[in-house]
C-alpha cells in the first residue's frame, strides 16, 4: 500500500469514518508497522490520558513483609552455604583419614623393622592407626551410599582388636540400616567377637528384631555354630510371627532341634 | 550509572548479594502493585500479589541470564503470579460479576465525591468496565512505558501483535469512555 493511501486511510480513521473492513486493514497496517499508534490521533490522547492516570500507593504493609521475607532468605542463604560445606568434608574428611593411616602405617613399619628395641613407641604408633581406622569407620558409616558403609564394615574385619564402640556401631548397623546386604555384613563382622557375652547377648536380641529372612537365617545358623542355646526363645519368636516365610520357618525349626 | 542499572542490581542479586533487591523493591513496587491494583482492585490482595512476585524473584533469580529486560522479566512473573492465583482461587472468579459491580458502584461514588477529578474517574471506570485481558494490555503498556518490543516478550508474540492489542483496547476504552460521558 502506498504512502498516500494510508495517510487517507488514517484521516478518514481519525475522522471517525472507517468501515470496519477498513479498520481491519488499519489492524494489519499496525502489525506490519505500516502505522503508527500515534498516528491515530484520539487514541493517541486516550493512551496518554491512561498513562497519565495516577498509579495507587502500596501500604506500609507491603515494606514490612518484602523487608521481613528479605532477612528469611538472607539467612537461609547463610545456612544454606554452612550445610553445603558439610557433604565436602563428609568426602573430605575419610580421604584425609586414609593418607594419615598409610603415612602413619608407613612410619610405625619404619620404626618397626628399623629400631626394634622402641617398641613403646611402635605401640603408641599402632594405637593411633587404630584410632584412624575407627573414627573412618563411623565416618563411613554415617554415609549415605550403602557401598561406603559396606567399606565400613569391611574395615573392622582388618582391625585386630574393635573397641566397645565399634561393636555399638556395628550392632546399630546391623539392627537398623536400609540395605540387607549392609546388615548381614555388620553380622559377618560381629562374628569373630561372639565369644564375648556381651555381643553373643545382642545378637541374640536382635533376632527377633530383624524383618529381612535372609539376616534371619544367617543368625539362626550362626546361633548353631556357636551352639547358643539362650537363642532358642528368640528364635520361637519368629516362628510365632506370621510374617516369617515359610523357608525362614523351616530352617529355624531346623535350628532349634539341633540347639534343644 | 551502569551499576545502578535494573539488570546489573538483579545480577548482584542472582549472585547471591540478596540486599540489592531491596533497590529493585523500592523501584519497582509502585507500579507493580498498580498494575495489580488495575487489575483486582483490591488493596491487600494487590500487596499480597507484589510480595509473591517478589518471593518469586528471590526463588528464580538463578535463571535471570541478564541478557533482556528486567522490567520485562519481572511483568513475565508478575503475570504468571496473577493467573497462578485466579486459578488457586476460582471462587474469586465466580464472584467476579459480583465484585464488578461493586467496584463500579465505588468507583462512581468517588467520582460524585471527586467533581475535580471527573475526567480521571470517568476513565478509572472505563478500564474497570474493560475486559481483563484489554485492560491487563493497557496495564502492561503503563507500566513499561510502551516498550512493545518488551511486551512482546511478557506475552510471548511479536511487536506488531502487541500494538494491535494495545490498538484493539484502546478502541473499545473509547467506547466505554463516551458511554460514560453520555450517561453524566
Amino acid at each position: 500500500m502506498e504512502t498516500k493511501q494510508i495517510e487517507e486511510l488514517v484521516a478518514k480513521y481519525n475522522e471517525g469514518l472507517a468501515d470496519p473492513a477498513e479498520v481491519k486493514l488499519i489492524e494489519q497496517l499496525i502489525e506490519s508497522g505500516g502505522i503508527e499508534l500515534t498516528q491515530l490521533r484520539e487514541l493517541d490522547l486516550l493512551s496518554k490520558e491512561v498513562l497519565k492516570m495516577e498509579a495507587p500507593s502500596p501500604s506500609i504493609r507491603l515494606d514490612d513483609q518484602f523487608y521481613s521475607l528479605l532477612t528469611k532468605e538472607k539467612k537461609k542463604l547463610v545456612n544454606g552455604r554452612l550445610t553445603f560445606s558439610m557433604p565436602d568434608w563428609n568426602i573430605v574428611f575419610p580421604r584425609l583419614a586414609f593418607v594419615s593411616v598409610v603415612l602413619i602405617a608407613g612410619f610405625a613399619g619404619g620404626y618397626y623393622f628399623n629400631r626394634p628395641s622402641q617398641n613403646q613407641e611402635v605401640h603408641v604408633l599402632t594405637q593411633q592407626v587404630s584410632d584412624l581406622r575407627e573414627m573412618m569407620v563411623f565416618s563411613l558409616l554415617e554415609k549415605e551410599s550403602a557401598t561406603d558403609r559396606l567399606k565400613a564394615v569391611g574395615l573392622t574385619s582388618e582391625m585386630n582388636q574393635v573397641s566397645q564402640k565399634v561393636t555399638d556401631a556395628l550392632f546399630k548397623t546391623m539392627n537398623q540400616d536400609d540395605n540387607t546386604n549392609v546388615r548381614l555384613a555388620a553380622l559377618e563382622a560381629l562374628m569373630p567377637y561372639a565369644k564375648q557375652s556381651s555381643v553373643r547377648k545382642e545378637l541374640i536380641k536382635s533376632i527377633a528384631i530383624q524383618d529381612s529372612p535372609l539376616v534371619q537365617v544367617a543368625l539362626a545358623e550362626f546361633m548353631v555354630a556357636i551352639q547358643e542355646k539362650k537363642s532358642v526363645k528368640e528364635l520361637q519368636k519368629l516362628l510365632q510371627n506370621k510374617n516369617t516365610p515359610k523357608e525362614v520357618v523351616k530352617k529355624i525349626n531346623e535350628s532349634i532341634k539341633i540347639l534343644i | 550509572m551502569e551499576a545502578l542499572s535494573d539488570n546489573s542490581l538483579m545480577a548482584k542479586v542472582r549472585d547471591g548479594d540478596l540486599d540489592r533487591l531491596g533497590l529493585l523493591f523500592e523501584r519497582y513496587k509502585k507500579p507493580l502493585y498498580g498494575f495489580f491494583y488495575g487489575l483486582n482492585r483490591e488493596q491487600e490482595l494487590s500487596e499480597d500479589l507484589v510480595q509473591n512476585t517478589f518471593f518469586r524473584i528471590l526463588k528464580y533469580r538463578h535463571l535471570f541470564r541478564g541478557d533482556g529486560d528486567f522490567r520485562a522479566w519481572m511483568f513475565h512473573i508478575a503475570r504468571n503470579v496473577n493467573h497462578d492465583h485466579y486459578r488457586k482461587n476460582k471462587l474469586n472468579l465466580k464472584d467476579d460479576l459480583e465484585k464488578w459491580q461493586d467496584r463500579l458502584s465505588h468507583t462512581e461514588n468517588r467520582a460524585t465525591e471527586i467533581q475535580q477529578e471527573e475526567e480521571q474517574q470517568m476513565l478509572s471506570m472505563a478500564m474497570d468496565r474493560l475486559p481483563v485481558d484489554k485492560r491487563e494490555i493497557l496495564l502492561l503498556s503503563k507500566y513499561q512505558e510502551k516498550k512493545y518490543q518488551e511486551i512482546g516478550e511478557i506475552l510471548g508474540c511479536t511487536e506488531g501483535a502487541v500494538k494491535v492489542k494495545v490498538f484493539r483496547a484502546l478502541q473499545e476504552l473509547r467506547v466505554i469512555f463516551k458511554q460514560l460521558e453520555k450517561s453524566h
